[in-house]
């Protein structure tokens, strides 16, 4: 399999426009997302992000703009495209009435592997992502962290170039988090992509070398990490300047809060 | 919490609660008022003349045996409502007042009188109203009347509240909402019942009910207006122990609906039960795989197959449709006024089973969007799941012919009834293709409704169009048949019907596979948009 060589462009995003009613949830976004990198797509609940990787996934139809996966134009293109990557959405559901066994046979062979081959990756994905134990067991009855861990592993399950995921952090306990974590690693090691929107700027910066800054449906600032962060002491300052919520005040008119006094 | 005032306030503010939600309603959209007041004015038309029937029935001997039964009806609708409608009234979800400070005893109280606002309440007073109009005699029957009538109306009202307390615990296990596959045969049985009732009254007379009216006149709350007919024949002693069975029920109804709304409020929800339960069904299905065509086709199918015994709403409209599909043709064999051809009957209702297929999906959809990049892999992906239905309902409706004709002992026309069945069987496949490409819409998975806000439209539109297209459709097959039974010799060819009806069962499917596949790849995110509601 040929994974995108770094320095290549593994996404490119042209004029991407989504409005929702009067609301413009994106709002003109360009952006180049280079090959072989971990990427985060940073920004406030609101900024667009899931939107944005709903549009470069293909399950969103953008009111204007293009966007290319790995050379393949998405909209124009889907046999390339979607055999390509691999995608982790948040807020939608998974299969859920079948095993997380069920699920990955399921989706594996959606995807035209040999029977086999999905077994025997779906053998070593529950291993990795300590799922063994609950292959079995309905993904209805799974906890956050396993849905995502499962919603991962069927995003892996064909090899995609470019993986995309939507807060594959959110709501995940600490020892879940490192077990994706490490997965993750390992996959982009390999030169893989990896695109991931998160508003939990720690995270960010000690997992990504790459970052987008989102904020109102647009792009604030990219490049990589050190770029981004310029002269500010974290990326937290840094992305609040970029944003402009460090002047808010709120010391004064919550004056009562606290103290125990009613 | 616990003071005076705190208590005593609950019950104004719910009841403004109440009547702010119905405010807001109505204020989503003009159609939905209308549709609000139209219903309104048709029940409250329907309360008018069902009191001026009961009170016509007034010195009638029959009177107490129409009564009874009347209310006893109402209260068991009163029991079923809130199972099918739970959303209807959103003060009857106690999950949502979980996170206030409120104990049982006021916020029963709250919820009670909060109930007693609204169309329904107003419908079973005027009913209530005209049973005792029609039983009561004497100066004692009145009185006892001003107890019964209030009685009775907050058996029935308390009854609804303990069956939807004890319910939404049921529903918040994912065990307990599977069991809601049971509304559906509930309707299906209940309204066939139903019939068949009306039309032995219809022949029999009233006096058929004498019986039951004796048996019902000691359940609350009919036992209520059964304490007023007792009275009024000078049974005072029966009519004081009717009225006390009905408050004895009404105690326990509330004592039952204040335990579960404690163990609702203070328990786990059933999102931390299900994680401790061990692990299930590992090979339950695991050999449906073996007799499965391989590759694409083969994985479509089990995944359907599954989700027809795992997912509680695809289970329940699986056995309502199976359900309907038998009782309809066997009922009306049994009743001397069936056709051999409501055979068919089972095949509509299955073939119902093809429509919406991706909002069945819910937003699980985007799994399947993410594999489908050609109009070949749509087509597939449609041919798969109208396979994995045949799979049950194609023997299914061979099946319910074949019983029907037993019933009937018309075997001569057995094998044009089968035709028939096959060729609507694959015009609705055919037709349920096209609207699920067409006309998505959301399946919500809470509670009991089927269709999210905003779409009953379109549900509507899919279902009923769909239907009426796929009759259409089978135009010739119908014609052939009707004209072979018309024509001198043509008895003798009516067999004929079977492989022709089945050729042109299959030979539209196909073609409606085919129709609907090109709009299914080209609209996938449209798809998908549509079945995320809700």
């Amino acid at each position: 399999m040929t994974q995108g060589a770094v320095g290549g462009v593994a996404v490119r995003v042209r004029g991407l426009w989504k409005r929702f009613g009067q609301q413009a949830a994106v709002a003109g976004v360009d952006l180049e997302l280079p090959a072989g990198r971990f990427i985060g797509l940073v920004g406030p609940n609101g900024a667009g992000k899931t939107t944005t990787l709903s549009m470069v996934t293909g399950l969103l139809r953008p009111d204007q703009g293009t966007v290319e996966v790995v050379g393949h134009d998405v909209w124009r293109d889907p046999v390339e495209v979607k055999a390509r990557i691999g995608v982790l959405p948040e807020g939608l559901r998974l299969f859920d009435r079948l095993s997380g066994r069920e699920l990955l046979a399921y989706t594996g062979r959606l995807r035209g592997l040999p029977g086999t081959e999905v077994d025997k990756r779906a053998t070593q994905l529950l291993d990795v992502l300590d799922l063994a134990g609950a292959q079995h067991k309905l993904v209805v009855d799974y906890s956050t962290g396993m849905r995502k861990k499962i919603g991962l592993a069927a995003a892996l399950l064909h090899n995609p170039e470019v993986l995309f995921l939507d807060e594959p952090f959110e709501g995940v306990d600490p020892v879940s988090a490192q077990t994706i974590r490490g997965v993750l690693e390992r996959y982009t090691a390999s030169g893989a992509t990896v695109v991931f929107s998160s508003h939990v700027m720690e995270l960010v910066e000690s997992l990504c070398d790459w970052v987008a800054v989102m904020a109102a449906g647009r792009i604030r600032a990219h490049g990589t990490l050190s770029e981004v962060r310029g002269e500010a002491p974290s990326l937290q300052h840094a992305f609040l300047e970029l944003v402009g919520a460090n002047a808010r005040d709120t010391g004064a008119n919550l004056d009562w809060l606290g103290g125990g006094a009613r | 919490m616990s003071t005076a005032t705190g208590e005593a306030s609950v019950t104004p503010v719910v009841v403004r609660l109440k009547l702010s939600l119905l405010r807001n309603g109505l204020r989503q959209s003009a159609g939905r008022r209308a549709a609000y007041i139209a219903s309104a004015v048709l029940v409250l038309l329907f309360a008018a003349l069902q009191l001026i029937g009961l009170i016509a029935l007034r010195g009638n001997t029959h009177a107490a045996s129409v009564a009874l039964p009347l209310v006893a009806v109402l209260a068991l609708g009163w029991a079923v409502m809130p199972l099918f409608f739970p959303s209807g009234d959103e003060t009857l979800d106690p999950t949502r007042l979980v996170m206030l400070p409120l104990r049982p005893r006021p916020l029963v109280r709250a919820l009670l009188v909060a109930s007693l606002v609204g169309i329904g309440p107003l419908f079973t007073l005027c009913m209530l109203v005209g049973s005792v109009v029609a039983v009561a005699h004497g100066t004692a029957a009145y009185a006892v009347s001003v107890l019964a009538v209030p009685l009775g109306l907050l058996v029935c009202v308390a009854l609804a509240r303990a069956v939807a307390a004890a319910n939404i615990r049921l529903l918040t296990s994912r065990r307990g909402r599977d069991l809601a596959v049971l509304s559906g045969l509930v309707i299906a049985v209940g309204t066939q019942v139903l019939n068949f009732g009306m039309q032995r009254l219809g022949s029999a007379g009233l006096g058929q009910l004498d019986p039951a009216a004796d048996v019902l006149g000691w359940v609350p709350p009919a036992s209520a207006v059964g304490a007023v007919d007792a009275v009024s024949e000078g049974s005072y002693g029966v009519g004081a122990a009717r009225l006390a069975l009905s408050a004895l029920a009404l105690v326990g109804l509330l004592f039952l609906w204040s335990r579960s709304l404690t163990r609702l409020m203070t328990s786990p929800d059933g999102s931390t039960l299900q994680a401790a339960e061990p692990a299930r069904d590992r090979t339950r299905t695991a050999g449906l795989g073996r007799f499965l065509p391989s590759g694409r086709t083969g994985t479509i199918m089990e995944r359907s197959l599954r989700y027809v015994w795992r997912d509680p709403k695809t289970k329940a409209a699986w056995v309502t449709s199976l359900a309907i599909g038998l009782i309809f043709p066997v009922f009306n064999a049994l009743q001397g006024t069936g056709s051999i051809y409501f055979a068919c009957f089972a095949s509509g209702m299955l073939g119902v089973l093809m429509y919406n297929q991706f909002g069945q999906d819910t937003s699980a959809f985007w799994m399947v969007a993410m594999t489908i990049s050609s109009t070949r892999d749509a087509y597939v992906e449609l041919r798969g799941r109208a396979l994995a239905l045949l799979v049950i309902s194609l023997p299914y409706a061979t099946f319910v012919t074949v019983v029907t004709t037993a019933m009937i002992g018309d075997w001569p026309a057995l094998p044009e009834v089968l035709g028939l069945s096959f060729a609507l069987l694959g015009a609705m496949l055919a037709t349920g293709a096209w609207s699920s490409a067409r006309f998505p819409y959301s399946i919500p998975q809470e509670g009991y409704k089927n269709v999210a806000p905003g779409q009953t439209g379109l549900a509507f539109l899919s279902i009923f169009g769909g239907m009426i297209a796929a009759a259409l459709l089978c135009v010739p097959v119908i014609a052939l048949t009707i004209w072979l039974n018309l024509t001198a010799d043509g008895e003798d060819w009516t067999w004929l019907l079977l492989p022709l009806g089945t050729a042109y069962g299959v030979g539209i499917t196909l073609l409606g596979l085919r129709l609907s596949a090109p709009r299914t790849a080209a609209k996938l995110p449209e798809i998908l948009t549509a079945v995320s509601k809700g």
